[in-house]
């Protein structure tokens, strides 16, 4: 059974949410000049970490990271996964957060902000409880859905650029490295490529499948980020908070039945959003499953989303949760670059092995 | 072997359709026993006689007469009685104390083969299934020509005794698939099946979903088609439709019959229906969603035109949107109960008066009344009346969803159908799969 | 069981639905026109209203005061009987005193909330508001977008109307090098609304004015297509029906120069005293040249670059003296604009 399509999709969905909401604006808030750079090097350190990743879980056929680590040694277990644990936990709340905070801004002003979290991450916890093969086909049905319109709204989003505002090319000093928000930044690539070692024994996917997808992906990094630095130029780009919403929002169709096209986009990359939380609720369900076996997945699934819940609910600001994002660094670098380097040597290691053996 | 009869008049003779009737076959004596009402007596006694007349014996003795009426055989009352309520006719010899099995006549109980009620077809074969299971069947043979469609006969029932049917075929059809529906036939044969309500229970499948589980044809080309697509066909006894099983999401949208024109005409009508199905789902909650939530979604023009059909109107989007919808449904309702020539009625009353009335009374504003017209008519776009049942329930979840969250609400509806539709899985194979040749790595 | 589950799923939902004040369409207000001015530190807002009456539509135009502006919206919500939603205001009018003082504040706050749109229209009014806003009741019929029409761009907009969105205006006031014109009106005589031409605003103030002649040249300028526009001459008169521009651009030192070709395609529509082809052409060309020339000197003394000259050297300045693009370079430009005119046809008669 080979279901690469699901697994791509789902791949390159989940970060389509975070690409367009919040990638635009850290890039774009870490250097005046030369954004390509910034992105180039996000993207490299992504697909080299994909890379090792999907390498070393070749390693391990039909088995996920929780029993690769498990079979290590209890150390190894608690080493790598109770960061990952909190690391998922943390962005789970961030991101139900953050995404409820934009549309009570984008189009939502009356409705309570713990009415829009309690619906996100409802329907999340709904599509976690299926099962994960059954997250792989709501992520196809709703790309079939969704994916037109996210591509439409893309194209159209060209209307005002003006590719002039490309220059000055270079930023000699690398200088954004070392802020903030190019930290957060990474946050577009952290979350999503970890399922990839959770879903080992349900679904066979082909590696080389996901490495297009990444390359696939690189254009809307790209988009997300030139577009509104091509419509308004970077010192006026800088201001805002959401620099693609507010593109989407400047958009003017004289032929189209509706006016704001900013809200289609948007709505289409939370219910992707959704599909990003569902997942990561599962992967939570899974690992605390294997700590504590005789309890169902399925009350995992309910208990995280319900303290996840209960969490958005003590955030009471957006400086709340970029602090949030900051604590959160440290742990997404951890599990960025840690999980997979660790999941490849170990790979090595079992190689060599079972060479040892042999000979 | 008197005992025997005594104990069949016994348990039948108090049925005023049963009968005993005393019979020369040549030179021996005979009973026959039978119901009159699923035998025509005239005729199997008048082919009974003209067997024997043909008969030319190569031994004369009783035995070989009785192979040439029917099947020799030793049987208890249950067994008997099984005969009978099949329709068979049992023949005692009276010196011989034997029974023998025959094939009677059957009276004529069905209908005769006519084109199909509940669907339409536009160029293709018209014939459509029976409440006759073997009639139903040939048919299917007589659509489908190959020896690798097999047919599995099972009598499910204690009390009421239903006869059913499995069809597939074996070149196509998963054989893992079809061991489980059998070995699930097998294992719940003592549960009654009256309705498809019935049988859901009695495959093990979820009574509570709102997708049907089988999807039901009258047309043995649609059948003939699934076969060859690797599903399984049920059929029962006077249930005039073939099930074919597993339902899929596909089949929404595509008729076997569609493939009888070209190609692209094809994707054309079923990209229709897609986009049939989707307006059901989202006009009405688009409507709620712009007029109670997010009017800032609809250009000015609309907006004012919109406000101004809706000035006066005294309750908010949601329950005006709710009132017609239901009111609408009552409408379809009353024109399936109602007999084919009064049909039409309902329709005018409920469509033009009502409809006018209703806009001229100020209940509900005219943009209103077109996008449930649009609705009612989209949702009829769906093959087989048992998914536009089920679109028909799904887009009141969209509804409220939207009265409450606007356009999010919507999309989040979308996104919970989708949820609710990707979990269904019949017998181990996903609502969503697109086609089953391919096991179960569809990609729908 | 399950059917408990989900009657009760269901009497939630109805009892939430209720909970926050989502309010019909019918029972808001759809301002489609804001006036905004400012006396002695406060906001007067004007909103002109449509009013969906039984088979027609009113307009009304309903003031309000205010220290912010959306406390005088909301000193106006409070006196209607149904609630103000800015959300689909299309057309931002501006007194032209309050434009002379400075609009960031303002066009930053449209930026900021969600309610007036990004994409809404901002125009310049070059009388009194009160006046203003009481002629144009007078004068407009039973459409409630009049105003908006005026400037849509498949209804009444013209080519020598310059465009400008609120987020134009927006990005002028942080852009290093861009500025925009605003379109100025006042009330017509026998029309609803009368256009005089262009305002132009440097980083949210405006400092100067063009004219419809000269804004068609900026729009030309802009690439934005001017077709339809009817141009007079001595000899003659011609519809534009395409325009295009080349520029090049080359820093001489610290001298930005600029050389920049504008085609247009034109039909003759009339002429007087049989002038010849070459006759117009030169005409058509020496005239356009000369009338830029003359708005550019204007511009260029006012230090605002609507033209967006600054964006041609983007790749040739570094970025931290880009930001001095208005004072240091910007006066030194030295732009040298030539018109190429092709004569498409004639129409169905020769030229003798």
């Amino acid at each position: 059974m080979d279901k690469s399509l699901h697994v791509v999709l789902m791949y390159g969905l989940t970060q389509l949410g975070f690409i367009f909401f919040f990638y635009s604006g850290d890039i774009i808030s870490s250097t005046t000049e030369g954004h390509w750079l910034a992105i180039v090097i996000g993207l490299v350190l992504n697909l080299v970490m994909v890379w090792l990743y999907m390498k070393g879980l070749g390693y391990f056929p039909k088995q996920d990271i929780i029993s690769i680590y498990s079979a290590v040694g209890k150390w190894a277990a608690v080493l790598f996964l109770l960061p990952l644990v909190f690391f998922l936990f943390i962005t789970n709340i961030i991101t139900i957060r953050a995404f409820s905070e934009v549309i009570t801004l984008v189009f939502l002003a009356n409705t309570p902000l713990w009415a829009i979290m309690a619906l996100i991450i409802t329907l999340s916890g709904y599509i976690a409880l299926n099962g994960v093969e059954s997250i792989f086909r709501t992520g196809v049905l709703l790309a079939i859905l969704f994916l037109p319109v996210i591509l439409f709204t893309i194209c159209i989003s060209f209307q005002n650029v003006d590719f002039r505002y490309f220059f000055p090319v270079m930023d000699e000093k690398f200088s954004f490295l070392a802020r903030p928000p190019y930290w957060h930044s990474f946050a577009a690539f952290a979350g999503s490529f970890l399922f990839l070692g959770f879903i080992q024994p349900y679904v066979a996917y082909r590696p080389k499948y996901v490495l297009m997808t990444v390359a696939a992906l690189v254009p809307f990094y790209f988009i997300a980020v030139y577009v509104p630095l091509f419509t308004f130029g970077q010192a006026t780009a800088s201001t805002f908070k959401f620099p693609f919403i507010v593109l989407m929002s400047t958009i003017h169709i004289n032929w189209l039945m509706f006016d704001r096209i900013t809200m289609f986009l948007l709505l289409c990359l939370v219910t992707f959003t959704m599909l990003f939380i569902s997942m990561v609720l599962w992967k939570l369900s899974q690992v605390l499953h294997r700590c504590l076996p005789k309890v169902k997945p399925s009350y995992f699934v309910i208990a995280i989303a319900a303290a996840n819940f209960i969490g958005c609910l003590f955030i009471t600001n957006w400086d709340e949760i970029q602090s949030l994002v900051m604590w959160n660094t440290m742990l997404r670098f951890f599990v960025m670059v840690g999980i997979p380097c660790s999941i490849w040597l170990l790979g090595i290691r079992a190689k060599r092995m079972i060479k040892d053996e042999g000979a | 072997m008197d005992s025997f009869i005594q104990e069949i008049r016994d348990s039948l003779g108090d049925n005023d359709d049963f009968f005993f009737q005393q019979e020369k076959i040549g030179r021996a004596s005979v009973i026959l026993m039978g119901f009159i009402s699923l035998i025509d007596l005239t005729r199997t006694k008048e082919a009974l006689h003209a067997n024997m007349d043909n008969w030319k014996p190569d031994r004369d003795d009783a035995s070989s007469m009785m192979e040439a009426i029917g099947e020799v055989r030793e049987m208890d009352l249950s067994e008997a009685i099984t005969m009978f309520m099949d329709g068979k006719l049992i023949v005692f010899f009276e010196s011989e104390r034997i029974l023998v099995l025959a094939e009677a006549y059957p009276s004529l109980l069905n209908r005769a083969v006519e084109s199909p009620t509940n669907e339409n077809v536009l160029q293709g074969a018209i014939s459509s299934f029976i409440e006759d299971i073997d009639t139903n069947i040939g048919m299917v043979r007589k659509q489908i020509v190959s020896r690798h469609v097999k047919v599995r006969s099972f009598l499910a029932g204690s009390l009421c005794h239903k006869k059913l049917s499995l069809v597939y075929d074996e070149s196509h059809a998963d054989s893992k698939l079809v061991a489980k529906v059998i070995k699930q036939i097998e294992s719940s044969s003592d549960k009654e099946i009256n309705n498809l309500q019935n049988l859901t229970k009695a495959l093990g499948l979820s009574a509570w979903s709102s997708v049907p589980k089988f999807n039901t044809t009258e047309l043995p080309e649609e059948v003939a088609g699934a076969l060859i697509k690797g599903r399984v066909i049920l059929f029962i006894d006077r249930m005039p439709f073939g099930l074919i099983l597993p339902n899929l999401i596909w089949d929404m949208f595509s008729l076997e019959n569609d493939r009888n024109y070209p190609l692209p005409l094809m994707i054309v009508i079923r990209l229709l229906r897609v986009v049939g199905v989707l307006t059901t789902l989202i006009a009405p909650g688009l409507y709620v969603a712009l007029v109670a939530v997010n009017p800032e979604v609809l250009r000015i023009e609309l907006a004012l035109t919109i406000a101004q059909s809706r000035e006066g109107v005294p309750y908010p989007a949601i329950v005006e949107m709710i009132f017609m919808l239901i009111i609408l449904e009552l409408i379809i309702e009353a024109s399936t109960r109602l007999p084919k020539s009064i049909g039409p009625t309902i329709t005018m009353v409920g469509g033009i008066i009502l409809g006018q009335a209703v806009v001229t009374a100020k209940l509900v504003s005219n943009l209103l009344i077109i996008i449930l017209a649009a609705t009612t008519i989209s949702n009829s776009t769906v093959v087989g009346f048992q998914n536009s049942l089920a679109i028909r329930l799904f887009k009141y979840v969209i509804v409220i969803m939207s009265a409450m969250y606007g356009v999010l609400g919507l999309l989040a509806g979308l996104v919970l159908i989708c949820a609710y539709l990707s979990s269904l899985s019949t017998f181990g194979i996903s609502y969503l799969n697109i086609s089953m040749n391919k096991g179960e790595s569809g990609n729908g | 069981m399950r059917a408990l589950k989900l009657l009760a799923a269901a009497m939630m939902v109805i009892t939430l639905s209720g909970c926050w004040d989502n309010i019909d369409i019918n029972h808001r207000v759809l301002p489609v026109v804001m006036g905004v001015s400012k006396h002695d530190g406060e906001y007067l807002i004007y909103l002109q209203i449509p009013e969906p009456m039984q088979n027609t539509t009113q307009i009304k135009i309903v003031k309000g005061k205010g220290s912010t502006i959306n406390h005088a919206v909301d000193d106006i919500s409070a006196n209607l009987e149904d609630r103000v939603d800015l959300l689909h205001v299309k057309v931002i009018v501006l007194d032209k005193k309050y434009a002379e003082a400075g609009l960031e504040d303002t066009i930053s706050d449209f930026m900021r909330g969600r309610d007036v749109s990004p994409k809404t229209l901002v125009t310049i009014c070059d009388e009194d508001m009160d006046h203003f806003f009481s002629l144009v009741k007078k004068k407009m019929g039973p459409k409630g977008t009049t105003l908006y029409d005026f400037f849509e761009k498949n209804a009444g907009w013209n080519p020598q109307i310059a465009l400008t969105r609120v987020w134009e205006v927006y990005r002028s006031i942080h852009s290093y090098t861009r500025d925009v014109a605003v379109p100025i009106i006042r009330s017509g005589d026998t029309t609803v609304v009368q256009h005089i031409g262009s305002a132009v605003i440097r980083k949210g103030k405006m400092v100067s004015q063009i004219n419809s002649e000269e804004t068609l040249l900026f729009n030309a300028f802009q690439r934005e297509s001017t077709q339809g526009k009817i141009e007079v001459m001595h000899h003659a008169s011609v519809l534009v029906i395409g325009n295009s521009l080349e520029v090049h651009s080359q820093m001489d030192g610290q001298t930005p120069i600029l050389r920049c070709k504008l085609k247009l395609k034109v039909v003759i529509l009339e002429t007087k005293e049989h002038p010849t082809s070459d006759m117009i052409m030169k005409e058509l060309n020496e005239g356009l040249t000369h009338q830029f020339n003359h708005m550019f000197a204007r511009l260029q003394g006012s230090g605002a670059d609507i033209l967006g000259t600054g964006q041609y050297f983007r790749s040739k300045i570094p970025r931290s003296e880009l930001k001095d693009w208005r004072t240091a370079f910007y006066p030194k430009l030295k732009l040298d604009l030539q018109v190429q005119t092709i004569i498409e046809n004639t129409g169905f008669l020769e030229l003798s």
